[in-house]
């Protein structure tokens, strides 16, 4: 994969992609924890 | 996370991965752009589209709110509309302002659909600096509503009419004047695509915005 080409490009775009999906995911079990204690 | 739940964040995952490779590998480039510059259309338009569904959710809760027995959730669900649409309008501001680098030479132009799109934050930008001005609570939801519901007024001018009355530099719209739709469909697959995940992106993160504000406002919890 050559660094800048467009295969390269659509990985950056992905794992940002996921790092978000992953947090988003993190954020609803904690905030559901929360609402569990409160 | 319940399973219907689970399911259906796994599928927002495939199917916004989907749209990124769809933009890059399977959309054609649009004639008369620049290089690659007409692949922002995919993250710019989306962005663009959810700030203004944003805006006008945020409108609609807050007639909720003040016909609808006064309930805290309808002010809470309308000021963190506004919160998201804010974030993603600046968004579609900045991927706007580079693809204007690339096209037109200049980050900024005052373009009539740059311009508006400002006007437009400073409008909901205003509707934060009032909420965070007023201490009372039922005054403060009750005078941001009224702000809000004004905005269902002034975000379709300020996102639809104002940039169509006036001589600009942008693109033609998805659907031009005429009402016909003039881009090559597999563009117009992808920026669909693009546009409905990104606005259950929008409905994901409203909903996890509005319980952690439900929380702060019961009892303080830290996240931490």
């Amino acid at each position: 994969m050559v660094t800048g080409g467009i295969g390269w490009v659509v990985a950056v775009n992905l794992i940002i992609w996921t790092g978000l999906f992953l947090y988003l995911l993190r954020l609803g079990t904690r905030v559901r924890d929360l609402e569990k204690k409160s | 996370m319940e399973p219907l739940k689970k399911l259906l964040a796994g599928l927002l995952w495939l199917w916004m991965s989907a749209v990124i490779a769809g933009a890059f590998l399977y959309a054609p480039l649009a004639r008369g752009f620049i290089g690659q510059s007409s692949r922002i259309l995919f993250f710019h338009v989306p962005m663009a589209w959810v700030s203004f569904v944003a805006f006008i959710a945020a409108g609609i809760w807050s007639l909720r709110f003040l016909y609808g027995g006064r309930q805290p959730r309808h002010d809470r669900a309308a000021a963190a509309a506004v919160e998201l649409g804010l974030t993603f309008g600046v968004l579609a501001t900045v991927t706007g302002a580079l693809w204007a680098r690339v096209m037109w030479g200049a980050y900024w132009n005052w373009d009539p659909r740059q311009t508006s799109i400002v006007v437009a934050l400073l409008f909901y930008g205003a509707y934060l600096a009032l909420r965070s001005s007023l201490e009372d609570r039922d005054q403060r939801a009750r005078l941001s509503a009224a702000y809000a519901v004004l905005g269902l007024v002034v975000a379709p001018f300020l996102f639809f009419i104002m940039p169509r009355i006036m001589f600009s530099l942008h693109p033609q719209s998805v659907i031009n004047a005429q009402g016909k739709v003039e881009m090559e469909p597999r563009m117009v697959q992808v920026l669909l695509a693009g546009s409905a995940g990104a606005t259950a992106l929008f409905f994901w993160i409203h909903n996890l915005q509005c319980r952690l504000a439900a929380l702060l406002e019961r009892n303080s919890a830290p996240l931490e």
